[in-house]
């Protein structure tokens, strides 16, 4: 194909005839052409709907339409500097969706991992029969619409609806789904449904590219099944892992289709459970842009950080391993 | 040529015009304001009222300059502010709609509900309850006109009340005796519920007691949610919710519908507009219910709170402010209209314009409430709204705050006065990201 380059030279002779030189460039020139033109699209979708967003976010959070004294004069826009983010961060009620986002992704990013991961071993090891049926219904899930199934899952919650609550009630287990101390359960209960077939299939195939001669070698020294899975598969399979763990984490931050289902059915889910419904409120119920805009920006800022964080956490432990 | 208009840019302009009116027309979108070929203005109007329709069509009927088209949005909680908001932000709102009390300084701060004072007429002015006209009026300037005006009274099931033995309290003291009574005889029964989503309730009954959730007197929005009054009330409930002396659950589901259908709860504090929703609601009770005064705190000097009502604004999109103004006064103050909404048999609105409570009294059907005269029982009440009470400037998601705690404590977490408490705390980072001057004393 055109777009390989010529292997170069290890050293570059000063003698070389021009035409060769010439010859060297033109071949770049093109490699650069095709490189632009492969990453065009990429660059107009990142710049379309991430980086145009996020300039018109932060440009908002900065801006407000003022009026002076009690509000009722005409508009005028003002730079209103950090005013927005103030507000933000002493808003008790930002401050606990925060706060429900953190402890929804305690709960669900280990058992999210660590689930998919038991699965996968589970197949990659044999012991499930029927191993291509098993993966296709745990994956299944994934492929219905997250408001579809929190859908499904608000039928099967809801007393007087659900035949699981009916069914337990019979066996006199009174349970509410949807009560103060058992909704965020319920709603990480959803994620994992959703999710954990399609992270499963990445540590499967993760796994299979897992050299046999280790394994085998694992067993010939002894190694039960048990823990040739523990010891040896999963610390290979471990850049996945640390990449399931960050996309979760990222996807977990975002909070927002589940509880806003949900709350409809049940009060202890309020309009700013999480960040992203603080957000949907501020801008759509409170009229408020300049504070959706800030708590956008909080947010984004907020994934950003605990991604590093992930990664740098990772890669230190990684080369301590290493050592 | 500067400063004088081509000869093609006028072609253009007078060929888009009758376009721009037949596409408006086609959609029948809202602030299509337009001429029509005899003269006729053209407005558009929304409403989630029930009887608008008939009201409308009356104001047709009668009208041949204005033709209003109404379009029936859903419940300003349902979405319909919302939908109003979005549309403004479009730039076609339509020329008139519908704003509820506590919302009116909102959509006013954010420019969708125009200045109306100059078009409103000193003759409508003198004609409107001053206790209303108060509530949509910020630094002397009218934003909206009152249609209704609804003082919170006590709806009763008489059959009920007499077979439990209970009297109709008159004081609060004797409501929370009664509740015992009702409690004590019937497990099963309560005197009332506490709407875990009655962020209005609650602040009638605030209002009632002398608080003072929101003031502009000294120039700033004043917030205090949690001043005297208030805490007073918020232990009060949370007594009789500790006594198990009460429902706690939300009025707008069905689990309150029955409720009512099975005769579970002996009375409800609402607004006046409620007696119609009732008999439309239940026909089967007819004859079971009577209305009486709100329990008071102080016998001797009666106030109350309002619960409901409704205003009428022209928003910034109207093209035809003069049409849209006398559309709202032929709305509000016509005894035609008080009839063709009366006719709809689901209301029983308190008009704003007193002058029209004898139209009411009139049209309005006594049957369901074994004849008793319930417009002169609400033209009392209205009289004893106490003056002076202000919303605040973003009534709905201060009001879903404090619902989200009422459920909350509903659930054993937390208290009454918390839910209060977090709706004031969540209320002040609002008002500050709109650059409003606030400030934060009990009063």
């Amino acid at each position: 194909m055109t777009t390989t380059a010529p292997p170069a030279p290890a050293t570059r002779t000063p003698d070389a005839p021009v035409s060769a030189r010439r010859a060297r460039t033109r071949a770049r020139r093109r490699e650069h052409m095709a490189c632009g033109v492969l990453m065009t699209p990429f660059l107009i979708l990142l710049v379309a709907v991430f980086l145009i967003p996020v300039g018109t976010a932060v440009w908002l959070s900065f801006f407000s339409d003022d009026q002076p004294g009690l509000g009722f004069g005409p508009e005028r826009t003002v730079f209103v500097g950090l005013r927005s983010y103030t507000a933000v961060l002493t808003d008790p009620t930002f401050l606990g969706s925060l706060g429900t986002v953190v402890l929804y992704c305690l709960i669900y990013i280990p058992l999210m991992v660590l689930g998919a991961l038991a699965l996968a071993l589970l197949l990659d090891s044999g012991v499930v029969r029927l191993r291509a049926w098993a993966q296709l219904g745990l994956f299944l899930p994934h492929a219905v619409p997250g408001i579809i199934a929190a859908l499904i899952w608000l039928y099967l919650y809801t007393p007087g609806l659900s035949p699981v609550v009916d069914l337990l009630s019979k066996g006199d287990i009174t349970i509410d789904f949807l009560g103060v101390h058992t909704v965020l359960p319920s709603i990480v209960n959803i994620a994992l449904w959703s999710n954990l077939g399609y992270n499963m299939v990445i540590f499967y195939a993760a796994l299979q590219a897992v050299p046999r001669e280790v394994i085998e070698a694992a067993v010939v020294d002894g190694a039960g099944p048990v823990r040739t899975a523990l010891q040896v598969k999963a610390p290979l399979v471990r850049s996945s892992i640390v990449m399931v763990a960050m996309f979760t984490l990222i996807w977990a931050m975002q909070l927002f289709t589940e509880p806003m289902l949900l709350s409809q059915s049940s009060p202890m889910i309020n309009s700013r459970f999480s960040p992203s419904m603080y957000i949907y409120d501020a801008a759509f119920t409170r009229n408020n842009y300049g504070l959706a805009a800030a708590a956008s920006v909080i947010l984004l800022l907020c994934t950003v950080a605990l991604s590093y964080g992930v990664t740098r956490w990772t890669n230190r432990s990684q080369k301590e391993a290493a050592r | 040529m500067p400063g004088r208009p081509s000869r093609r840019s006028l072609l253009a302009v007078t060929a888009a015009a009758p376009m721009t009116g037949a596409l408006s027309a086609c959609s029948g979108s809202a602030g299509s304001t337009s001429r029509g070929r005899g003269g006729t203005t053209r407005i558009t109007f929304w409403s989630a009222l029930r009887g608008s329709q008939e009201v409308v069509d009356a104001f047709n009927k009668t009208h041949d300059r204005i033709q209003v088209e109404f379009q029936q949005v859903p419940s300003g909680a349902m979405g319909g502010y919302a939908k109003l908001s979005n549309a403004a932000r479009a730039g076609n709102a339509p020329d008139v709609a519908t704003i509820e009390y506590p919302q009116v300084p909102g959509f006013a701060i954010d420019g969708v509900a125009r200045d109306i004072t100059s078009l409103l007429s000193q003759r409508l002015r003198a004609k409107l309850l001053p206790q209303a006209l108060g509530l949509t009026t910020f630094e002397k300037r009218v934003f909206s006109v009152p249609l209704d005006v609804e003082p919170m009274v006590l709806h009763y099931r008489t059959d009920l009340f007499d077979a439990y033995g209970v009297e109709v309290p008159r004081t609060w003291d004797e409501f929370a005796r009664s509740a015992r009574t009702v409690r004590d005889k019937d497990r099963e029964r309560r005197i009332a519920v506490f709407p875990t989503d009655g962020g209005t309730q609650f602040a009638a009954w605030a209002w009632q007691a002398g608080a003072q959730w929101f003031d502009t007197r000294e120039g700033a929005w004043n917030v205090s949610l949690t001043d005297r009054p208030t805490r007073e009330v918020a232990a009060y409930w949370q007594r009789l919710v500790d006594e198990d002396l009460l429902f706690v659950n939300a009025t707008e589901s069905r689990h309150h519908d029955a409720q009512l259908g099975d005769g579970l709860i002996l009375a409800r504090l609402t607004g006046a507009w409620d007696a119609g929703s009732q008999m439309n609601a239940r026909p089967g009770q007819k004859g079971r219910w009577a209305i009486a005064p709100l329990p008071q705190w102080d016998p001797g000097k009666p106030v109350v709170g309002t619960h409901g009502g409704s205003t009428f604004a022209v928003t910034k999109d109207s093209k035809q402010p003069e049409a849209a103004m006398e559309f709202i006064e032929w709305q509000v103050s016509h005894p035609d209209a008080l009839r063709a909404r009366l006719s709809s048999g689901t209301s029983s609105q308190y008009p704003a314009v007193p002058d029209l409570v004898a139209v009411g009294r009139e049209a309005f059907d006594r049957a369901y409430y074994s004849g008793q005269d319930i417009y002169r029982l609400f033209e009392e009440q209205a009289e004893t709204i106490r003056d002076g009470w202000v919303w605040g400037p973003r009534m709905t998601a201060t009001q879903r705050v404090m619902q989200d705690g009422f459920a909350r404590a509903g659930g054993g977490k937390g208290s009454l006065i918390d839910a209060v408490r977090a709706a004031h705390d969540g209320t002040m980072p609002d008002l500050k990201a709109l650059g409003l001057s606030i400030t934060e004393h009990s009063t």
